[in-house]
């Protein structure tokens, strides 16, 4: 049972990557120059048609697809990896470290982050998909940064620490070997969830224009068929597959981290 | 701005600097940066959230006034509407667990809440207001009616309020009850209950015991998550064309207009301040081992 | 075998993934009224299991093979099944305390509030008498009465425990079982709870009493019989006094023995304890579950199980050695 969901959600997944890269190759038209009439429906030459400037909407589709994957695994690695920083040395060391490092978190987690973006809309007008991920990224550190200094806190008083420093380790070593390795399963699992929280940020933001704005990714695209009007005048050929494929990704990475979890987890069985 | 007046055809220099000088004097912006501050909060202590710049001559506060209640309006009933509704279906899913209900049910409602709420709400606006007009497409209400009291209009404001009511219950709802039912589960395997069922007391009875707890950490929840939906209510009205806070702070985004988006911002945040201490006082009363001063920390 | 309740070779497995686990592998004890009936044995043998399964509180994985429990020598318990015994029987004819008592009140309501939910749905008693009569009963227990206007946290440990007691036996039930009565409390705390025990049998507010122990100074405390079991089975039952003073079954002996008592014989004694480990019940050891930690097992005893035989003076015994040769 739960490989078929294993099996299932890392298919689905891989398939949207797929399309995000391997779609350039196969479907060369270039996503941002006028390529016919505007608002065409879809036909045999131009799959998804063309939106209101008159480009093409399905090579939009593949660009963005691998836009906005690229700012969901960018982002994910960021707020994963300031989250192993934070928490390692807030769990390991404790004292002074430890109450300053989860101030800050509680700062970043109570944010809201609209308020944040909205600052950064105004004084950063222009954003390549790479600033959009990184403010993500730097949002996003302090959920798993505290679960990881928890389990940091509990390892630590476990026996295997214990002998590690009677066979003469250091601190450090005994931070990063013992416990990381421990964590990482549930890292990995945490950073395929960040990975599809960051996605849907990114296009929720992009559509109220306060994300990325050079470039096109899904969140792109829907911000100009909503601006365009497209649902009101029923141009559903290009404001229906960005939104899909997004769920889709995001519905199969959601799907890979319950299975990974109970891979991981067998002892977890809840139905 | 400036360039909004040349659009418009003036364009003689010399009353173009003097339009320009207006605003700056108007606005502060040749003051230095700390008597610009102190000029903020002498005026935000009055009350006075300063001038729109895209909205000239309106002031922010007037703006804000005019439409935060109809985003508050459609908000607030959306969140209890669907968290009393996601809390019941929680609960009878969790109490019908394993039954084709719950396995029919449940994966829907997982299903569901992966969608971006966004571009549901362009599906919901898709199938109900274009394809099949059950609704009008948008707006608040129809053009050139005025608020006012009267059925007619509160008819027509209703016709246009159902459809983005209805998207946000239909969105929320799926949380509250996949919550729910994981915390009824948790609850119904308690240890309170196993006895109460030991003493004899019929099913519905404890039921409503472990209800009762498991409505306690959704309280919670709910302060949460208004912040989230006041986030969200951005994008749901530019969807909708629904003219709330949303679509005001859309424009300003749009046209950089610092004074609104600095209004904004505030009221935003003390939105969700508000909210949150309301959730927290209404837990201490609800929660019988804080109400007795009693929890052991 | 008429009395109050009476278990017949009751077989009761868990189902789990890995096989069978057999918790009550062919149990009969009576329980007479009167009695205050202590089952002992270490953890993992069964006890709790049996506990509810004497009531049939069966849910699975939890399964009732065979066997049968007699009510009063009339109903079979387990030919009714658990909505009807249910609705027929807990709270008014047979109670359970469990385990974790500590956690049995509901949190979200006051502990009155409680107790009326329970005696307005068993006996149709509107808000003003169930009040009334919780009130009496909790004086008459010597349990402050003010205890009914408060919520469960509020109480300590220990009048949680006697409250929870109270609320089992509200209805006056025929036989009230107890799952670890005193073992999360401290002594002067458990010496409270035994004497409610004590004087809810001897008020005959409940007739008769099943205590289950992994403690054997608590059954010295409140016991009239005793019932040990091991791996699922019972090994030995009899007279408190005659158990304790005088075990026949090794393991009884060696289990007896192992208890510090205040008494002067047990300084030059000595303490002893039992090597090994408890039977996997999921595989358990071939003839007599015993014989692997038995100090005196014979050949036969790793190839045919031993019977429970009578020795008279309601003396029941499972073991080879037995009757006829005492092991120590």
């Amino acid at each position: 049972m739960g490989n078929t969901r294993l099996v299932v959600s890392v298919a689905l997944f891989l398939a949207v990557v797929l399309f995000g890269l391997v779609g350039r190759w196969a479907y060369p038209v270039d996503p941002v120059s006028r390529v016919g009439g505007r608002l065409q429906p879809p036909s045999w030459e131009r799959p998804l048609g063309t939106d209101v400037q008159g480009r093409d909407v399905f090579a939009q589709l593949i660009h963005g697809t691998g836009t906005s994957l690229s700012i969901g695994i960018t982002a994910s690695a960021v707020a994963a990896t300031i989250a192993i920083v934070v928490g390692v040395i807030s769990g390991y060391r404790g004292g002074i470290m430890d109450d300053l490092l989860m101030a800050s978190a509680n700062v970043v987690l109570a944010f809201p982050v609209i308020l944040l973006l909205l600052v950064v809309a105004v004084f950063v007008p222009v954003r390549s998909p790479m600033v959009v991920a990184l403010l993500i990224g730097f949002t996003s550190w302090p959920g798993l940064a505290r679960a990881i200094r928890s389990q940091i806190m509990s390892l630590k008083e476990r026996e295997f620490v214990f002998l590690s420093r009677m066979a003469g380790w250091g601190g450090g070593r005994i931070g990063f070997a013992d416990l990381l390795l421990n964590m990482m399963t549930y890292v990995f699992t945490s950073s395929v969830v960040l990975m599809s929280a960051a996605m849907l940020a990114e296009a929720g933001l992009s559509m109220i224009g306060v994300g990325v704005t050079k470039g096109t990714s899904l969140g792109v695209m829907l911000f100009w068929a909503q601006l365009s009007d497209a649902v009101r005048r029923g141009l559903f050929w290009w404001f229906i597959p960005p939104g899909g494929v997004l769920t889709i990704a995001c519905a199969s990475l959601l799907l890979l981290a319950t299975a990974l979890d109970q891979l991981f987890n067998p002892q977890l069985k809840e139905r | 701005m400036v360039s909004k007046l040349a659009l418009q055809g003036q364009t003689d220099p010399a009353r173009i600097q003097a339009v320009y000088r207006n605003f700056m004097d108007e606005f502060g912006i040749g003051l230095p940066l700390w008597e610009q501050f102190t000029r903020f909060v002498t005026q935000l202590l009055r009350g006075d959230l300063g001038t729109s710049i895209s909205m000239y001559p309106r002031k922010v506060t007037e703006i804000l006034a005019i439409y935060l209640p109809w985003t508050v309006a459609l908000l607030l009933p959306a969140i209890l509407v669907s968290w009393v509704l996601g809390n019941y279906l929680g609960a009878l899913l969790a109490w019908r667990r394993g039954t084709l209900l719950d396995k029919l049910v449940t994966p829907i409602l997982l299903t569901v809440s992966r969608i971006p709420f966004y571009w549901f709400a362009m599906l919901m606006l898709f199938a109900f207001a274009v394809y099949l007009r059950f609704f009008p497409i948008g707006g608040t209400y129809s053009w050139g009616l005025t608020p006012s009291l009267t059925w007619g209009f509160v008819g027509n404001y209703l016709r246009h309020y159902t459809l983005p009511f209805l998207t946000w219950v239909v969105i929320c709802l799926g949380g509250w009850a996949i919550g729910m039912r994981s915390m009824m589960i948790y609850e119904l395997g308690s240890d309170y209950v196993l006895s109460a069922d030991t003493l004899g007391l019929p099913q519905r009875k404890l039921l409503r015991y472990a209800f009762r707890s498991a409505c306690l950490p959704q309280v919670t929840e709910l302060g949460l998550n208004f912040g989230f939906m006041l986030g969200g209510s951005i994008l749901l009205e530019l969807v909708f064309n629904y003219r709330g806070m949303g679509i005001i702070t859309f424009q300003a985004l749009s046209t950089l207009d610092y004074p609104l988006i600095q209004g904004i911002f505030i009221v935003l945040a003390a939105a969700v301040i508000l909210a949150n201490l309301t959730v927290d006082f209404i837990y201490g009363l609800i929660d019988p081992r804080i109400r007795t001063g009693h929890l052991r920390r | 075998m008429s009395g109050l309740l009476a278990a017949e070779g009751v077989k009761a497995y868990y189902s789990s993934s890995k096989g069978l686990v057999r918790a009550v592998d062919g149990v009969s004890v009576d329980i007479d009224p009167g009695d205050v009936l202590g089952i002992a044995g270490e953890s993992g043998c069964g006890k709790s299991t049996l506990s509810n399964v004497l009531m049939m509180n069966i849910r699975p994985p939890l399964r009732f093979l065979e066997g049968k429990v007699l009510l009063d020598g009339k109903q079979d318990l387990a030919a009714m099944g658990r909505e009807k015994v249910k609705t027929q029987a807990w709270g008014r004819v047979i109670t359970l305390v469990p385990q974790s008592a500590l956690n049995a009140l509901v949190p979200t309501r006051k502990v009155g509030a409680f107790i009326k939910d329970v005696l307005r749905y068993h006996l149709k008693l509107n808000g003003r008498e169930a009040w009334a009569l919780a009130q009496k009963r909790f004086q008459e227990l010597g349990l402050p009465v003010e205890a009914l206007t408060k919520y469960p946290h509020q109480l300590s440990g220990g009048m949680r425990q006697r409250v929870v007691i109270s609320v089992a036996t509200l209805l006056n039930p025929k036989l009230l079982i107890v799952d670890e009565p005193t073992s999360a409390l401290d002594v002067s705390t458990q010496k409270q709870v035994l004497k409610m025990l004590r004087h809810l049998r001897k008020e005959e507010i409940v007739g008769a009493v099943v205590s289950i122990t992994h403690d054997i100074a608590i059954l010295r405390q409140i016991a009239t019989k005793i019932a040990l079991m091991y791996g699922g089975k019972v090994v030995e039952v009899g007279p408190m006094e005659a158990i304790l003073e005088g075990p026949l079954h090794p393991y009884a002996h060696s289990l007896i023995h192992s208890v510090v008592t205040p008494e002067p014989e047990v300084k030059d004694r000595g303490l002893s304890y039992i090597a090994g480990e408890p039977p996997d019940l999921l595989h358990p050891p071939e003839g007599c579950r015993f014989h692997p930690r038995c100090p005196h097992s014979l050949s036969i005893c790793s190839r045919e199980e031993p019977p429970l035989i009578g020795l008279g003076e309601d003396r029941f015994v499972a073991c080879h050695l037995v009757p006829g040769r005492r092991p120590c």
